[in-house]
Parts: C-alpha cells; sequence; structure tokens
C-alpha cells in the first residue's frame, strides 16, 4: 500500500487548507481581543467569560440545546415506527417510500421553510382551514412549535433512512430464531429487532441533533425575532456586529459541546455493537 | 430402533405450492421415530428445506396434516412448538455475547436466574467451549458459531432438534469433526434429529434412517446401508455414492443378461425378460488380466487418489462417424488489367441441398468475394457458372466480375454421411467439409470448431429430439503445422463405460477384464418408485 501514500498528498493539502486552517483562525479569534493587526496577538478569555457570565448568552444556548433535544426525541418517536413500517413492505413499495421520503429533500431547504410560513401564519392556510370549524385563528407562527415543527419537518428523513437501513440490515433469519426459541413477536422486536437498530437510530440522532442545534434561518423564519438560538447569535456576531471574536468563542463552544455529545453517542454505538459488554 | 419406538412426528400428504404455482412438495408423507437420526437428503431446489420449514412451523403447507405426539401442529405457532432448530447461517444474535445467545430462549420462558446459569454452563461442556461463556458470537469461527448455535437450541430440552445444512459453511475438515461432533451429541441428549443435507456422505455417516428426496417426492426411506446396497431407481443409485448404471434384462430368477452376457445374480421377483437396470458400485469391480474378465476393455484414464486409483474402463466403444477434412490455402485471383483480386474456397454440399441451387447461394457456399486491389472497395460477382446436379460427384463452379475477373473452385456433391448404433439406440451424423489453413491454426477450441464445420450431432433413435453428447473428436495431424491435404476426423460418442475403485494400476489404454461378484450386482425394475 505504500506506493498509494503520495497520491494522497493534493487530499491533505486540500484539507489543509480548506479544513484545518480556518479552524485554528477561529481558535486564534476566539482567543484574542478584537482589533487585532495582522501580527500582534493580545490572547485574552474575555470571549469566554462573556458567554458564560451573560445570562441572556446561556439562555439562548440553554434554549438551543432544548429544543434540538425534543426535535430529535420527536423524531426518534415518529421516525422509528415509519422505518419499521417501510422495512416491513415488499420490495417495491419500500422504494416508492424511501423515494417519497427522500423527494423533499430534492427542494432547497430554505425554500420549504418559507412554504411552512404560509400555512403557519395567522390567515395561513393552516388557520383558513380551522376557521371551517370555527376555531382560530391560534397563533403558531414564532412559537417554540412552529420551530420545532419545522426542524422535525426538515430533519426527520435522516433519522427515518439511518433507522431503515439498519433494519433492513438485519438477517431476518434472526426474527426466526428468536421465535424459534420461544420468543413471541413482542418479546422479539424488544430483544432482537431493537437493540439491532440501535446504531440506527444514534447515527440518526447525530444526524439530526447537530443540524437542528446550530440551525439559524429555521428559528429566524418561523421563530420571528422570539426564538433567537446560537445559530442566529453567531450569525449576527459576524454579520451583524461585527464581533468576529465573540462569534468564534461562541463557535467555539458550540463545537466542543457537538464533539462532547458525539463522542457520547459513539460510545453508545460502539457498546451497542459490541453486544452491550465493555 | 427398535419395536418399542414411537411415532413422533407425522407427515400426512403434504403438498406445499407457492403463489408463482411452483410445486415443492408433491404430497409428502414420513413417520419420524423418538430419538432417531433421521436425514433428509436430496439436491437443492428438491423441497427439503422446505418440510423442515413446515414442522419449525415457518411455513404452511397447502394440504396435509403434520401430527407430533398425535396431535396437529399446524395451528401452533413457532414459538410454542417443542422443537429448536438450528439456522443454516447459524442466526446467532449478534448484540450477545455467548452465554446471552444460549440462555436466550431460557430467559423468554422466565427461568429463574441460577437455573439459567447451571443448564447453560451444562450446555457449553456438551459443546466443548467452556470458559466462551465472555465471548462475543462474531468473533468466534464458523466451527465454534455452529456448536453455539446448537447449544442454543438444546438447551430448550427440545424433543426434536431440526438441523438446516449445518455443516454447509464449514471447511472440509472441520466438517468431518462436526459430523462426529453431532452424532455423539445425539446420542448422548438422547432425541430426535432431523438434519437436512445434500451432502450424501454427510448423510451415510451420521443418520439412522435417510430420507431420499427429489422434486419434492420421497424416493426412498432407508438405514444409510439399505440406501446404498439397494436403491429403488436410478436416482437414489446416482445421488449416493459413485455408481454404474448398466441396462439389462431379466431372464430368470437369479439370472440377467447385459452386455449380450449372462450373469448370475442374487434377485428375484422379476418378470421373465424383465427390462432392469444393473448397479455395481465402482468398489465392487475390479481389474483383472484380460483373459480373466467377466467383461472385457479398455482402460481411458485413471486417477490416483490416495487410497486407491479411479479407473474408468471402456467396455464398448460409442457410436463413431469419420469425415474428410480437406485443407487448402486458397490465394485470391490478382487480375492485373481490371485491378480486381477475387476469392472463393470449395464447398460440400449434401444431395438434398444440391437440388435446390441460386446463385446467391452458390456465392455463400463457397464464401466468394471480389475487390479493387487498391482501395479494397467490393465489387459485384457478376456471373456464377455452374452445373451441379443433385447426384454425388464433383463439379467445378467459376465466378466472374463484369470486368472479366474470375475464379474457379470444386464442389463436391455427397450423400448424407450417418452412422446408425442399435446397440446404444442412436445416431450419429457429420459432414465431409473444406477449410482454410489458418481457420484451423487460429481455433482456439479446435475439438469443438471441428464438430461446428461438420455439423457434427447425435441423437437417441427413441426420440430424435434428444441429444446425445459427442465426447471423443479425433484426428491425426498437428493443428500448429497443418498442410493443405486430406484428413481424417472422427466424432464418437460415449460407449459403455465401467467407473472402478481399485488399488490396482492399470496402464491407460491397455486391455483389461473386470470382475465382479453376484452378489453385488444390484437390480432395479426400470423407473422405479419407491
Amino acid at each position: 500500500m505504500k506506493q498509494f501514500r503520495s497520491m494522497t498528498y493534493p487530499y491533505v493539502a486540500w484539507i489543509t487548507v480548506m479544513i484545518v486552517v480556518p479552524m485554528l483562525l477561529i481558535v486564534l479569534y476566539a482567543f484574542t481581543q478584537s482589533g487585532n493587526d495582522v501580527l500582534t496577538f493580545r490572547f485574552t478569555f474575555d470571549n469566554f467569560v462573556r458567554f458564560v457570565t451573560d445570562k441572556i448568552f446561556r439562555a439562548v444556548l440553554w434554549r438551543s440545546l432544548y429544543i434540538a433535544f425534543f426535535t430529535t426525541l420527536i423524531c426518534v418517536l415518529l421516525g422509528y415506527p415509519i422505518a419499521y413500517a417501510i422495512a416491513h413492505l415488499s420490495e417495491h413499495g419500500e422504494t416508492v417510500m424511501i423515494l417519497l421520503i427522500t423527494m423533499p429533500t430534492w427542494v432547497n431547504m430554505l425554500v420549504r421553510t418559507y412554504a411552512w410560513l404560509g400555512i403557519l401564519k395567522d390567515d395561513g392556510v393552516l388557520n383558513a382551514f380551522l376557521g371551517l370549524f370555527g376555531i382560530g385563528p391560534v397563533t403558531m407562527l414564532h412559537t417554540s412549535f412552529a420551530v420545532i415543527l419545522g426542524m422535525v419537518y426538515n430533519f426527520i428523513p435522516f433519522m427515518i433512512l439511518q433507522i431503515h437501513t439498519s433494519l433492513n440490515k438485519m438477517d431476518k433469519n434472526l426474527l426466526n430464531a428468536a421465535a424459534d426459541l420461544g420468543a413471541n413477536n413482542v418479546q422479539s422486536f424488544l430483544r432482537v429487532t431493537l437493540p439491532l437498530s440501535l446504531p440506527g437510530v444514534v447515527s440518526g440522532i447525530t444526524l439530526v441533533f447537530l443540524p437542528a442545534v446550530s440551525s439559524f434561518f429555521i428559528p429566524k423564519l418561523l421563530g420571528g425575532g422570539q426564538y433567537v438560538l446560537v445559530g442566529n447569535v453567531i450569525e449576527s456576531q459576524f454579520l451583524t456586529s461585527g464581533d468576529w471574536n465573540f462569534g468564534s468563542a461562541i463557535s467555539m463552544i458550540m463545537a466542543v459541546i457537538i464533539m462532547l455529545s458525539m463522542y457520547f453517542t459513539r460510545k453508545i454505538d460502539v457498546s451497542v455493537a459490541s453486544g452491550g459488554k465493555e | 430402533m427398535a419395536e418399542e419406538a414411537k411415532k413422533l412426528i407425522q407427515f400426512k400428504n403434504i403438498v406445499k405450492s407457492f403463489e408463482d404455482g411452483t410445486v415443492v412438495l408433491k404430497g409428502v408423507s414420513l413417520d419420524i421415530y423418538e430419538n432417531e437420526f433421521v436425514t433428509l437428503l436430496g439436491p437443492s431446489g428438491c423441497g427439503k428445506t422446505t418440510l423442515l420449514r413446515i414442522l419449525g412451523g415457518f411455513l404452511q403447507p397447502t394440504e396435509g396434516k403434520v401430527l407430533f405426539d398425535g396431535e396437529d401442529i399446524l395451528s401452533v405457532p413457532p414459538y410454542k412448538r417443542e422443537i429448536n432448530t438450528v439456522f443454516q447461517k447459524y442466526a446467532l444474535f449478534p448484540h450477545m455475547n455467548v452465554y446471552d445467545n444460549i440462555a436466550f430462549g431460557l430467559t423468554i420462558k422466565k427461568e429463574p436466574k441460577d437455573v439459567i446459569e447451571q443448564k447453560v454452563m451444562r450446555m457449553l461442556r456438551l459443546v466443548n467451549l467452556e470458559g466462551y461463556g465472555k465471548r462475543n458470537v462474531t468473533e468466534l469461527s464458523g466451527g465454534q458459531q455452529q456448536r453455539i448455535a446448537i447449544a442454543r437450541a438444546l438447551v430448550n430440552e427440545p424433543s426434536v432438534l431440526l438441523l438446516d445444512e449445518p455443516l454447509g459453511a464449514l471447511d472440509l475438515k472441520l466438517r468431518k469433526e462436526m459430523q462426529h461432533e453431532l452424532k455423539s451429541i445425539q446420542q448422548e441428549v438422547g432425541i430426535t434429529f432431523i438434519f437436512v443435507t445434500h451432502d450424501q456422505e454427510e448423510a451415510l455417516t451420521m443418520s439412522d434412517k435417510i430420507v431420499v428426496i427429489n422434486a419434492g417426492e420421497i424416493q426412498q426411506i432407508g438405514t444409510p446401508t439399505e440406501i446404498y446396497r439397494r436403491p429403488v431407481n436410478e436416482f437414489v443409485a446416482n445421488f449416493i455414492g459413485e455408481t454404474n448404471i448398466i441396462e439389462g434384462v431379466m431372464l430368470d430368477d437369479d439370472l440377467v443378461m447385459f452386455e449380450d452376457k449372462k450373469f448370475p445374480c442374487k434377485a428375484r421377483g422379476f418378470e421373465k425378460n424383465e427390462k432392469v437396470d444393473i448397479v455395481i458400485r465402482p468398489e465392487h469391480l475390479d481389474i483383472v488380466p484380460r483373459g480373466e474378465g467377466m467383461l472385457k476393455g479398455v482402460v481411458k484414464s485413471q486417477l490416483f487418489k490416495g487410497m486407491h486409483y479411479d479407473t474408468v474402463v471402456e467396455t464398448r466403444a460409442g457410436t463413431s462417424i469419420t469425415v474428410k477434412m480437406q485443407v487448402s490455402q486458397d490465394k485470391p485471383v490478382f487480375n492485373a488489367e481490371a485491378g480486381e483480386k477475387i476469392s472463393a474456397s470449395g464447398f460440400i454440399l449434401d444431395v438434398a441441398d444440391a437440388a435446390s441451387l441460386s446463385d446467391a447461394k452458390v456465392i455463400a457456399l463457397a464464401s466468394a468475394e471480389a475487390w479493387i486491389a487498391e482501395t479494397e472497395e467490393n465489387v459485384s460477382i457478376k456471373t456464377v457458372d455452374y452445373d451441379i446436379k443433385p447426384e454425388t460427384g464433383e463439379y467445378s463452379v467459376t465466378f466472374a466480375t463484369a470486368a472479366g475477373t474470375s475464379i474457379t473452385v470444386r464442389a463436391l456433391v455427397v450423400k448424407e454421411n450417418r452412422v446408425e448404433s442399435t446397440v446404444y439406440q442412436e445416431e450419429i451424423y457429420a459432414m465431409n467439409f473444406f477449410k482454410k489453413v489458418e481457420d484451423i491454426q487460429e481455433s482456439i477450441a479446435l475439438d469443438t470448431d471441428l464438430k461446428m464445420w461438420a455439423t457434427a450431432s447425435a441423437w437417441s433413435l427413441e426420440d430424435e429430439n434428444e441429444q446425445v453428447e459427442i465426447t471423443d473428436v479425433k484426428y491425426d495431424f498437428d493443428p500448429e503445422t497443418i498442410t493443405p491435404g486430406v484428413y481424417d476426423v472422427t466424432f464418437a460418442t460415449a460407449g459403455y463405460e465401467y467407473k472402478v475403485s481399485t488399488t490396482r494400476a492399470a496402464e491407460e489404454g491397455s486391455e483389461v477384464g473386470l470382475v465382479f461378484r453376484p452378489e453385488d450386482i444390484h437390480v432395479m425394475k426400470k423407473g422405479g418408485h419407491k
């Protein structure tokens, strides 16, 4: 394999320029004061202290985590039964369902989120429909409900596809074996199907939680001004206030939180794959 | 298997057809007794696994009944049956360790922890995997996984264990080891094992009873020795072990005729002059000097197998036909005046074909073509001059272009060339043919090409659509260095061949005799069934 090593150099260079250097710049910005010129750096922890001590920012962080957590939870609870049902369809039905689930992702996420604006606003489609029954108008837009709805809608395909893949990979003979050994359908599901599909659930969680926690345009559109999340704060630090140092610090904090959460989900993943021992 | 053995499982006229109309089982009835090691043996797709899955409860038969201990169990779901299965690829739970896999059935039944532990430990000891409880099943070797699968099934103390080709995924050495181990486990736990396999050796080694199944029907039920020594029909004889099957006629009780000779044998209950199939196993034949043989033949091949030689002796040659191959080296004729070249080769045709000829057909037969020398642009052949009559003989054919470039070749009209053999009830056909030197030199599969060029084919006289394979193509030229001329090519079908398993070495091509004992001649009814 040694002779192939030189072929990786262009990729290493690419990764260095496009990923490692920008990351280092963010770290550099996060630990320095604003107004640096190119060569002198004034190192400081102020940016972090400011984030941790400021009540508003802590509240924003909590809100982000909380909304991402609920989004993920709903995605699991809704996505698992859907994935399970799809895995038990005929081969043809399966293909059609997978197609239907992936189809919306061919449309730009921004456009799809705008569509929800029209549905959810006070004089929107949904309220018009409720009005037929004499209900409403109910304020739905600019609530945490709208934000979570938008996120679930956008991210649930990832959850379904991950779970579906892990269910499909499962050897169907395992269920025969479980039945043979005396397990009824419920027992088979709880002891065989569910544990074996957990890796899919875990990677589904990663794929939903990460974009949910750092999303900024869904809360911006569907949450109005009310639902400022971390993503929005970072965006405004860079684009509106021009405080790149503080923005970088928040980005770093988020990166660490994400890294930690990935580390823990990986751990669950590994222990599931190795039979729960370890 | 004494008299007191009791019927544990009864299959009653089981029919299974699938939605697409294929019928996998065509009315199978079978009794299985307590403590028996029963093997369902048959080629893949014969329905043996289907039968097993019906018993396991994973499939419902289309018709028929399955009785377990005298009670109909078709409406009982798999998890309530006193039957456990070892699956083809073991189907161990990959997310559990060895201990949890084996304990699965017991935890489902909510047995107390200490009881479970005792039982699991006992099973691990039974399958020789003590101390493996904490191991991850995916880290184990195939043989170990196999044993875990057996332990996982046996721990539930079923009265029947079903094994679906359990040794298929193991290598040869391990397979032999597991055969012994399975047999000793069965003897130790003393329950019924129903074993599905397509491997006849496995079946012979382990079983108390073998059920030979083919195309959804039971062919024969018997002990390994019965099945081997007294197969009821050609299928069973061929499927179980190597064998020689010869057509013969029963002249009288204990007297059979085959290869035009009478032989004493031990067979009764046939009608006089009834046509029968004779089975002689290779190990029951021996090679002796030609003069002492009961049958005489030529050694066609001998393979060394360690303990013995696998020898093939041909007692009678197959049907053969010899044709002439005319090899030419045709150069195109060059007409310098017109700047044209023309080429054609000689050809051979049947009397029947000679009666209906046209210019186009003759051009095609001779593959005649003309072209402009410089540009290689094709020029059409304007005149074809021939006088071929539908009688055997040699004729000349001249092809010419408008510009007068011409070439003359020979055409041979011959009678159809076929040879009939009453012994084998077959006919072989081939034609003389012309060929160019380079065609022979460039051929990568000369035997096949020769068959094609000579349009050689052989068929049964009883049914013209039944093709007989031409196994021999003989010629006495070296294809690399062949020169123009006439060569003989002989095509032949396979003759009467006997497989002999012997410790005696014999030279290929040497003439030898074959001997066998009367009691080793097994006589079967024609198209025998059950």
